[in-house]
């Protein structure tokens, strides 16, 4: 591999101190089945499906953080660009269209290179570490200079598409909701917190549906700062045995199809459950 | 298919009353055999049996009006007639062709059926004239010239020339219909279909598409209309079908099912359109 | 660039912020696409007729620059109260110099940037039409297209691009090709990437199409056949022009889509702008000021192709229907500011 970003060996990974926790204690197959039946590429795919699982772990993570920190930075801003006034709404915009017009790939570069992590970490970890205290050990991987940069560059990122799908979803309830809310004696914002944004939230779930995709699989990117996930584990490990790069590329990216797959269902599960009757989603 | 009789295109322009002093001298044959002939038509969609047994036969330059309550088939009916739905049993003919044929091709055939929606669905990407002249010139083949030429004279046919270059969402609702039945005009059907032409236009409106129709008829067009426009129906319908149900309750002249229908169920229906 | 879109929306904005927005971004569009084909045109054919700075040469001389960052890197310690004002224009003055020394690289990523953008989606449209034809009107094929799009939009284009690099045998195969990595014909590794992205990008606009199709009047399906054309026909002259106009707004998004995400690959050893940028800045250890210029010609790049598809949108608007697309006011006015403001 002649490209690896310059400091990508020196990066933190998440969650090596979680690799000696096994997921499973009993296999359920030997090595050697596997071997037999699917060939050695599949069985050395068998034997590091610790390792590969734990990365697993580490791209849900990333993924529910990211999209927690875009919903609490991104609903905001939507309600902003949607009713808010000239100066804040400029500067929401203007922000948004620098978010969505990089790649991001160079903002978790950003993040990771530039922005001075450690400001933000060390909080988390001391909190992290508060809980365990409190609670014994918790099966949370550590949190490295790597987990949150990237956190931080899908997460802002994500806020500044999640802004565009609430405003459009507030923008989009009738008018007519508003003028009714206020004519019984609501003012603006309580409007917008009983009225309009329980409905808007119901019209964005198929918006948030698309956003939890991108995300979750962008948290592939990560691979470009060092950080251990489920792609970048793949990538350590063909690399260990060239013979086996489809095999474990393609139960990889199985893994990032069924979790694709199965986060769509179930919010389309949600969205039906949701769904206001007698209007189509 | 689309080579025609030319002395078709010819009777289509003679009015209706000069044809009829022209029957029995022509050829005995087209006035014995009916141009639409509908045999017992059977059609349901899952378990809801929307045509049960209806039978039918419209003569050349006939104006047959279909009514009926909602729900009662009359828009399957002229579906199934140019086969935009497939009938479950039963045949439709066409003179010789039987259009429900198995080997008969729908395409040829729906060139022979002219039809006009209640929902008018011009092409919407499409100007007045490009809306005619697609169909000449994808279908018929004919060069950009002569479909021009004949979506122009189409188009004054229905008044409407000065707008040839308007898209859709630029024409009121009643113009748009007008384009709709140039359109179907201009492919030298032999029968047209009108399926509640006037119902999604305001009163004002539906007046100049009625006109249209009504020059039509004078034209002697042979014509299947479904509508509720009772002063159509009695001014210019030749036949009265009351369906209900699927099934055709009463047929007969306008006069005869208006004024003294035989059935108890065909008064019920139109004291109930009086009273609304 | 954006900005001059005349968008309800943006119209409130309002103060004087409206009035010298839309210059300023005229003035910035005209510089980065005058500093942009400047540099193409002299390194592919200034240079080879030995006029000009020569390939990849600077225009200025960063040299003036560096002395003068010197300099205030100098004062810094010997005037104590304004260290921080001086600290800051030596960063500025080193940015400056930063910025001529890496321009012609950029440059030449940027270009091969837009050519992978380019050739992917026209490729990829040519693929996702007949897709999303069959995935609406295929009958029992559906579920060909349905397995298609979902496996490819499942899983994530990095991988992707790792299964066609690595896992297949590709590289062997295109680099057989006698022309490959001669003259203007790029290494295999670019046509890897085209390839990847022809695939993903087909998948992603299939859907768009999908939906615009399905958005399409039943009814205008129905009028076609009954005038006698065969479905097919009905598809072609009728459903897909009003589709394509329709799938402007989503198209944007995918061409949008496909700028930022070529940066990926540079993990294939593609030299676009992200792999030059990378490459230098692992060796200056300049992260700061050369990724924020990666960043400013990405924007550059996304915000010209936002204006370009909305002036082509505007272009092939059909009369009557509201400014853009107004088909369906709700919805088509959300996806229309969405396209806008680069989504």
């Amino acid at each position: 591999m002649e490209f690896v970003p310059a400091l990508a060996e020196t990066a933190v990974t998440a969650s090596t101190a979680s690799d000696a926790v096994p997921l499973f204690t009993e296999p359920i197959l030997s090595e050697e089945t596997v071997a037999e039946y699917l060939g050695e590429d599949w069985a050395f795919v068998y034997r590091n499906r610790e390792y590969l699982l734990w990365g697993t772990v580490v791209t849900i993570a990333l993924t529910i953080t990211s999209l927690l920190l875009g919903f609490l930075a991104g609903f905001p801003a939507g309600v902003i660009e949607a009713y808010g006034g000239g100066y804040s709404r400029a500067f929401v915009r203007k922000f948004g269209v620098l978010l969505r017009g990089t790649p991001i790939l160079v903002i978790m570069i950003y993040t990771f290179y530039v922005l001075p992590i450690g400001i933000v970490l060390d909080p988390v970890q001391s909190a992290l570490a508060g809980l365990d205290a409190v609670l014994g050990p918790i099966p949370v991987p550590d949190v490295g200079e790597a987990f949150m940069a990237a956190t931080l560059a899908l997460g802002f990122r994500s806020a500044a598409y999640q802004s565009q799908i609430f405003r459009g979803a507030l923008q989009n309830v009738d008018e007519g909701q508003m003028e009714a809310a206020r004519s019984i004696g609501m003012n603006r914002l309580e409007a917008i917190r009983h009225v309009i944004a329980p409905q808007a939230l119901r019209r964005s779930v198929p918006g948030f549906q698309n956003e939890f995709t991108i995300v979750l699989k962008d948290t592939s990117i990560a691979f470009a700062i060092g950080l251990g996930e489920l792609l970048k584990r793949s990538n350590d490990l063909f690399f260990q045995q060239t013979t086996a790069i489809l095999e474990v590329i393609i139960f990889a990216s199985l893994i990032y199809f069924v979790l694709t797959f199965s986060t769509n269902r179930t919010l389309d599960y949600v969205s039906n459950r949701f769904a206001i009757p007698g209007e189509s989603s | 298919m689309s080579e025609r009789n030319p002395d078709d295109a010819g009777g289509r322009i003679e009015s209706k009353r000069e044809r009829e002093s022209v029957a029995g001298t022509a050829d005995a044959e087209r006035e014995t055999e009916p141009l639409l002939r509908i045999e017992d038509l059977w059609k349901s969609y899952g378990n809801e049996e929307v045509l049960r047994g209806v039978s039918l036969e419209v003569d050349r330059g006939d104006v047959e009006v279909l009514v009926g309550p909602s729900g009662s088939g009359k828009s399957t009916l002229l579906r199934c007639l140019n086969r935009l739905t497939e009938v479950d049993s039963g045949h439709v003919y066409l003179g010789e062709t039987e259009v429900t044929g198995p080997d008969t091709d729908p395409n040829a055939i729906r060139q022979q059926i002219g039809m006009v929606f209640q929902d008018i669905n011009l092409f919407t990407h499409l100007t007045a004239r490009q809306n005619i002249t697609l169909g000449l010139r994808k279908v018929r083949g004919q060069s950009k010239a002569e479909a021009r030429r004949r979506a122009d004279s189409e188009l004054d046919r229905v008044g409407l020339l000065a707008q040839a270059g308007s898209y859709p969402a630029q024409l009121s609702g009643g113009q748009k219909q007008r384009v709709g039945i140039a359109r179907a005009l201009a492919m030298d059907p032999e029968v047209m279909l009108f399926d509640e032409p006037t119902s999604a236009l305001d009163p004002e409106l539906s007046n100049e598409v009625l006109e249209v129709m009504s020059q039509l008829v004078a034209e002697g067009m042979t014509m299947v209309v479904v509508t509720h426009e009772m002063r159509f129906a009695r001014g210019g319908a030749t036949g009265i079908t009351f369906l209900d149900e699927g099934k055709v309750i009463e047929h007969g002249p306008p006069d005869q099912i208006f004024d003294d229908p035989e059935r108890e169920r065909t008064a019920r229906f139109f004291q109930s359109i009086r009273h609304e | 660039m954006s900005d001059s879109s005349p968008d309800g929306v943006r119209d409130r904005l309002g103060g004087s912020s409206r009035r010298i927005g839309p210059v300023l971004a005229v003035l910035a569009g005209v510089a980065f696409w005058g500093w942009l084909l400047t540099r193409w045109f002299n390194d592919w054919v200034l240079a080879r007729v030995g006029v000009g700075p020569g390939a990849g040469e600077n225009y200025l001389s960063p040299a003036p620059f560096e002395a003068a960052a010197e300099t205030f890197e100098g004062t810094v310690a010997t005037v104590g109260p304004v260290r921080l004002p001086m600290n800051w224009l030596a960063t500025l003055f080193d940015g400056v110099a930063l910025a001529i020394d890496i321009a012609p690289i950029l440059a030449d990523g940027a270009w091969n940037t837009i050519v992978l953008t380019g050739v992917s989606i026209v490729l990829g449209l040519f693929i996702a039409v007949p897709i999303a034809v069959l995935r609406v009107y295929g009958g029992p094929f559906r579920w060909i297209a349905l397995a298609y799009t979902e496996l490819i939009r499942g899983t994530p284009l990095l991988a992707q691009l790792f299964v066609l690099y690595y896992g297949l045998p590709l590289a062997v195969w295109i680099n057989d090709l006698e022309m490959v990595g001669r003259g203007f014909v790029p290494e295999y590794a670019f046509w890897i990437a085209i390839i990847g992205f022809t695939i993903n990008g087909s998948a992603y606009q299939t859907e768009y199409i999908r939906g615009a199709l399905e958005s399409v009047d039943e009814g205008q399906l129905t009028a076609a056949r009954a005038i006698g054309m065969t479905r097919l026909e009905g598809i072609r002259h009728v459903v897909l022009p009003q589709t394509l106009r329709y799938g402007i707004p989503a198209w944007t998004n995918e061409l949008v889509y496909l700028i930022k995400y070529s940066s990926l690959a540079g993990f294939i050893t593609v030299p676009e702008l992200y792999y030059r940028a990378s490459r230098v800045a692992s060796s200056t250890f300049e992260y700061t000021p050369i990724f924020t210029l990666l960043a400013l010609v990405y924007l550059g790049l996304v915000l010209t192709a936002t204006d370009a598809m909305g002036r082509l949108e505007r272009r092939v608007a059909i009369p009557g229907l509201g400014q853009v697309g107004g088909r369906q006011q709700g919805t088509s006015k959300e996806t229309r500011t969405d396209a806008d403001e680069t989504a």
